[in-house]
């Protein structure tokens, strides 16, 4: 169901409110029939917060966003327990590339990737790749395409900060 | 009592905390409604007012979770907890407005889905920063919750749906001004939970000014008086007065409605039942698409009724 939203109705995005009420939809439908999936997103929350100056803020488009220091968005969790991180460009094909992340299903070939829990053994993979992320920090080309493609209606900005 | 920061301070014990949240998040809601009566008492608004089942649910999440934010829920608690809360809701509204079942059944999914998205949103907005900011917005969020029915503008939806019946239409029209108890057991999901469904039309003749009254299981009758009447061609009748079972009063008013039957070549006649009828309940989006599958069951019982008694 999230893959169809976000393919054909990828305008209600717009709509105030209808990304979070769908998250919620997400998180209760995950709780009630993948036990082991949203048990691991809970995980992953606690896990995430132990990391240094990590802390979450709710993603404006549903779900949860770990942030680092002054607000960088390093990955959110949406509520079907897909984890978005973002990771340096050549470490996100190496990682397309074993297969064990997706492409973005809004950006592909971009720096952001998909990464969909399922049981507790994907946290520390997840770990691993928030912490990727901390270490990626964004260059100002791909700061000046994320704008571009935000201004086009796209789904996802990155580095509000980053710009700033 | 000590007022030494580097003290440990006592809590409550977390089901006092989780109690607490529901508790006041369910009466916040049900102040809003109250709040929402006394301002159509006293002439704030023009029209019979429901406040939107989109924004109480969603302030109520925000509510409980800020005195949930002690308690640092994890998410597999705040979904828990909002079913109570919902339940504790809808259970409330049983006994304060006198909701119908099915009423609570319809609204339930709506209502829980919106008490998670605010006890989600105010789940990490309240764990890392109770500025003010943030907890204003709870005041603002209930004035806009008061606000926002005066700018409703009240549009009439209508639900049209047509049958084809092997008769002529001077017999199908015959079996439309008025036909007596409809024998058949109810098939639709609904009324077999206890919808009132049409059970029987009655009319003082076939004429314009004529009263019918459309009666329902449960003794629900609508009073009706007919406006138009163009024999073996249109049959438009008023809704003067509905009845008032809790399932049916004060979420939607029906106005009008029309029988119309087309003659068609092959000596058929399409019979099309058409409702006309105002929404006071918010969002629009999710309670039409209830109310169009709802008329359409009644339309469906009536007209394959007329149906089997015309080919008979």
């Amino acid at each position: 169901m999230f893959y169809f939203v976000v393919r054909y109705l990828r305008w209600l995005a717009q709509v105030p409110g209808f990304p979070q009420v769908f998250d919620a939809f997400l998180l209760a439908s995950t709780c009630i029939l993948r036990r082991s999936r949203f048990v691991a997103m809970e995980a992953l929350e606690v896990e995430a917060l132990r990391l240094r100056d990590v802390r979450v803020k709710n993603h404006r488009f549903g779900g949860i966003e770990f942030i680092e220091g002054e607000g960088r968005e390093l990955g959110h969790l949406h509520g079907h327990g897909l984890l978005d991180v973002f990771v340096p460009l050549e470490t996100a094909q190496a990682l397309i590339a074993t297969g064990r992340v997706r492409s973005h299903h809004v950006f592909p070939n971009s720096r952001w990737i998909s990464f969909q829990i399922e049981s507790n053994a994907d946290i520390p993979f997840a770990l691993e790749l928030l912490t990727m992320a901390r270490t990626s920090v964004p260059s100002e080309s791909d700061v000046k395409a994320q704008i571009l493609t935000a201004s086009r209606g796209e789904l996802h900005s990155t580095t509000d900060r980053a710009v700033a | 009592m000590s007022t030494d920061p580097t003290m440990p301070v006592d809590l409550p014990p977390s089901w006092k905390i989780w109690l607490k949240g529901i508790v006041i998040g369910d009466v916040s809601i049900g102040l809003l409604y109250g709040a929402c009566a006394l301002l159509q008492t006293i002439g704030v608004y023009d029209t019979l007012v429901i406040p939107s089942l989109f924004l109480v649910p969603l302030l109520g999440g925000l509510i409980a979770s800020y005195f949930w934010r002690t308690l640092q829920p994890r998410i597999g608690a705040t979904i828990l907890n909002t079913f109570w809360m919902t339940f504790l809701a809808l259970a409330g509204s049983t006994i304060a407005f006198h909701e119908g079942v099915i009423c609570l059944l319809i609204v339930s999914p709506l209502f829980y889905l919106l008490v998670l998205t605010g006890a989600c949103l105010g789940r990490i907005w309240f764990r890392t920063d109770t500025t003010r900011l943030r907890v204003t917005l709870l005041p603002c969020l209930a004035v806009a919750i008061l606000a926002e029915p005066m700018t409703r503008i009240d549009t009439k939806g209508v639900v049209v749906d047509e049958l084809v019946i092997h008769a002529p239409a001077a017999k199908v029209w015959r079996e439309v001004t008025s036909f007596p108890e409809i024998p058949s057991a109810p098939k639709f999901w609904l009324f077999r939970m206890g919808l009132p469904y049409p059970v029987a039309t009655t009319s003082a003749g076939d004429f314009v000014n004529a009263d019918r009254k459309c009666i329902f299981s449960h003794d629900a009758i609508f009073t009706e008086k007919i406006v138009e009447l163009v024999p073996q061609e249109k049959l438009t009748f008023d809704i003067l007065e509905s009845p008032p079972d809790p399932e049916l009063i004060g979420h939607l008013t029906p106005h009008r409605g029309q029988f119309v039957l087309r003659s068609n070549a092959d000596g058929t006649t399409t019979l099309i039942g058409s409702t006309w009828y105002t929404l006071h309940v918010r969002p629009v989006w999710y309670f039409d698409w209830w109310t169009q599958h709802i008329f359409r069951a009644v339309h469906l019982r009536v007209m394959e009724d007329v149906r089997r008694r015309a080919e008979s």
